[in-house]
């Protein structure tokens, strides 16, 4: 009686034809912009076809902000991933549940806030001279002037921090629900065998959560991606071009500076290219 | 064994306290006057002020964002739903050879950088008249809430046991009364964490926002932060206050999101 039924096809396909649309006419018309020499400026265009991919490996600021991206995306993931398992077996070791719930609101805070929101709240945090976060320093140096968004080593850090503060506390969370659904018996095992707890964690627990441990860092990774907030409020890309990610020099090139809707366009597609195949392929080993 | 509990102790404490201490601190400097705030040594007691907070409430440009976002993050969550919802139970229930291309078509609109959809949406609303208004936002803010809901969803109706259904349908049910009076009521708990995820989703969405609003549909994110971009001339007090406004309403949402996170944990358990 559920097979004859007409439901899959009036429930899925409306649902499906409106998100193709919505997604493949930007998607599609990306290319063609990234294919013509449009400029904000000025309402006529040619077609240029490759010449905007080739200005674009020609670009030295273009390959840095692929370099700044790249170490975001491995510095960010990396960072959250060990957070959120250090604190998640933190909590399952020795906090009691109901001090586990109280943790568990605390660190969902984070993330629930707009990245607008947490790139101001640390922005000012770490202001040097009337920062929250850096009057440790002040204190003990006796008034010195430490500013981590300005500086060319730190400051990609610095906006990281912020990152990692909203993921991995909440992580931290997903990590503690994860292991309290493990079996007890194999933990009981390994301590009959005097086994310490950290060793535990790193040869029982962990190992047997491996496929959702995945999972989660497979998320993490795609909300990466989404660093634009951030650095925009934070440093801008700045200090020169230090924490220049490539969406926000898509954005600073067809915007703020010059307008060159297309130029950006072939490096947001050139993004979209690599993400997509990247992701696709990872899935794929995820689901096998 | 001892000294190791308590140094774990000590971890977890200070990480709680990292978690919303800056956020604490926020919302203080928002009661506070500009003096009281260019301290070089934090001041916790100071004479508190609403100055900052009537100032924001009483800006246009802030009400017009916050209006913006309401209405944009709003209309695209009830789309979300009405597309969302049914799509997901046709998934999790009618399983078809597509199931699982379909749900990673879904979760591949996720990869799509933002910037490669803001930029080609600009120049399309452009062209169609429409850029720099509401409907152009909640149409593109669409794709994001019915992929989410669709996406948060399907686990939750394939959590919903088999058997209420087909006892359901042995009464004499249609497929589509089941899906009504059935599937929706049992899964809501669920559901209704997953419509306020997609919510959080786009009240918090940027780059889209400002790349789609030059000024009558700036979101309350972008007022926010070209607040700033007046530099030190716009007194911290304010800016604070403004911070505060624009993270309240996910916040209202932590209850129903943990509630959330537990459920689904609860039933991977079974």
């Amino acid at each position: 009686m559920r097979r004859r039924s007409s439901l899959p096809v009036t429930f899925l396909v409306p649902t499906l034809a409106i998100l193709l649309v919505l997604s493949m006419v930007p998607t599609l018309y990306a290319i063609v912009i990234a294919l013509q020499n449009r400029e904000l400026s000025t309402p006529g265009y040619s077609w240029v076809w490759f010449s905007n991919f080739a200005d674009l490996f020609l670009d030295r600021r273009f390959l840095n902000a692929v370099w700044v991206s790249v170490k975001w995306e491995i510095v960010t993931v990396v960072a959250t991933m060990a957070v959120a398992i250090g604190l998640g077996v933190l909590m399952f070791e020795v906090a009691s549940p109901r001090l586990r719930n109280v943790y568990c609101l605390l660190f969902i805070i984070p993330v629930l806030l707009p990245r607008v929101s947490a790139a101001f709240v640390w922005k000012f945090a770490y202001h040097p001279l009337y920062g929250i976060a850096t009057y440790p320093y002040r204190l003990i140096t006796g008034g010195l002037i430490f500013d981590p968004l300005s500086k060319a080593s730190t400051a990609l850090f610095a906006v990281a921090s912020v990152d990692v503060w909203q993921w991995g506390l909440f992580f931290a969370v997903i990590v503690l629900k994860l292991l309290e659904t493990l079996p007890p018996q194999p933990i009981e095992a390994a301590r009959l065998d005097h086994a310490k707890r950290w060793q535990i964690h790193a040869y029982v627990t962990l190992p047997m959560l491996k496929a959702p441990l995945i999972s989660l860092m497979f998320v993490k990774m795609i909300e990466s991606l989404r660093s634009f907030d951030l650095i925009y409020v934070m440093t801008r890309g700045g200090p020169g071009v230090a924490t220049e990610t490539l969406d926000m020099y898509a954005f600073s090139q067809g915007f703020i500076e010059s307008g060159k809707v297309s130029y950006a366009s072939a490096m947001a597609v050139l993004m979209m290219i690599a993400t997509v195949i990247t992701f696709t392929f990872l899935w794929k080993r995820v689901q096998a | 064994m001892r000294p190791g509990r308590l140094i774990a102790k000590a971890i977890l404490a200070l990480a709680g306290f990292l978690a919303v201490f800056p956020l604490v601190w926020t919302a203080l400097n928002a009661l506070k006057n500009n003096v009281d705030i260019i301290t070089r040594v934090p001041r916790l007691v100071f004479s508190p002020t609403f100055a900052n907070i009537s100032y924001i409430l009483g800006r246009d440009s802030v009400l017009t964002g916050l209006y913006n976002s309401v209405i944009a993050c709003g209309s695209a969550v009830l789309i979300g739903v009405a597309l969302g919802l049914p799509a997901a139970y046709a998934v999790a229930r009618y399983p078809n050879r597509f199931a699982g291309d379909i749900q990673f078509f879904v979760l591949s609109l996720r990869f799509l950088p933002p910037v490669a959809v803001a930029i080609p949406l600009m120049v399309i609303w452009l062209q169609v008249g429409l850029y720099d208004t509401l409907p152009a936002l909640i149409v593109t803010y669409s794709l994001l809430t019915i992929s989410v809901i669709m996406w948060l969803a399907m686990p939750a109706f394939q959590a919903v046991p088999k058997e209420i259904e087909e006892a359901a349908f042995v009464d004499g049910y249609g497929a589509y009364s089941v899906f009504w009076r059935i599937a929706l009521p049992v899964a809501a708990r669920s559901l209704a964490g997953a419509i306020a995820f997609s919510f959080v989703l786009v009240w918090n969405e940027f780059l889209i926002a400002l790349m789609l609003s030059s000024s009558n549909a700036k979101t309350l994110p972008i007022v926010a932060s070209e607040l700033s971009q007046q530099g030190m001339n716009v007194p911290w007090g304010i800016l604070n206050a403004s911070v505060v406004l624009l993270s309240l309403p996910p916040l209202l949402f932590l209850g129903v999101l943990s509630g959330f996170l537990n459920s689904v944990f609860r039933q991977k358990k079974t």
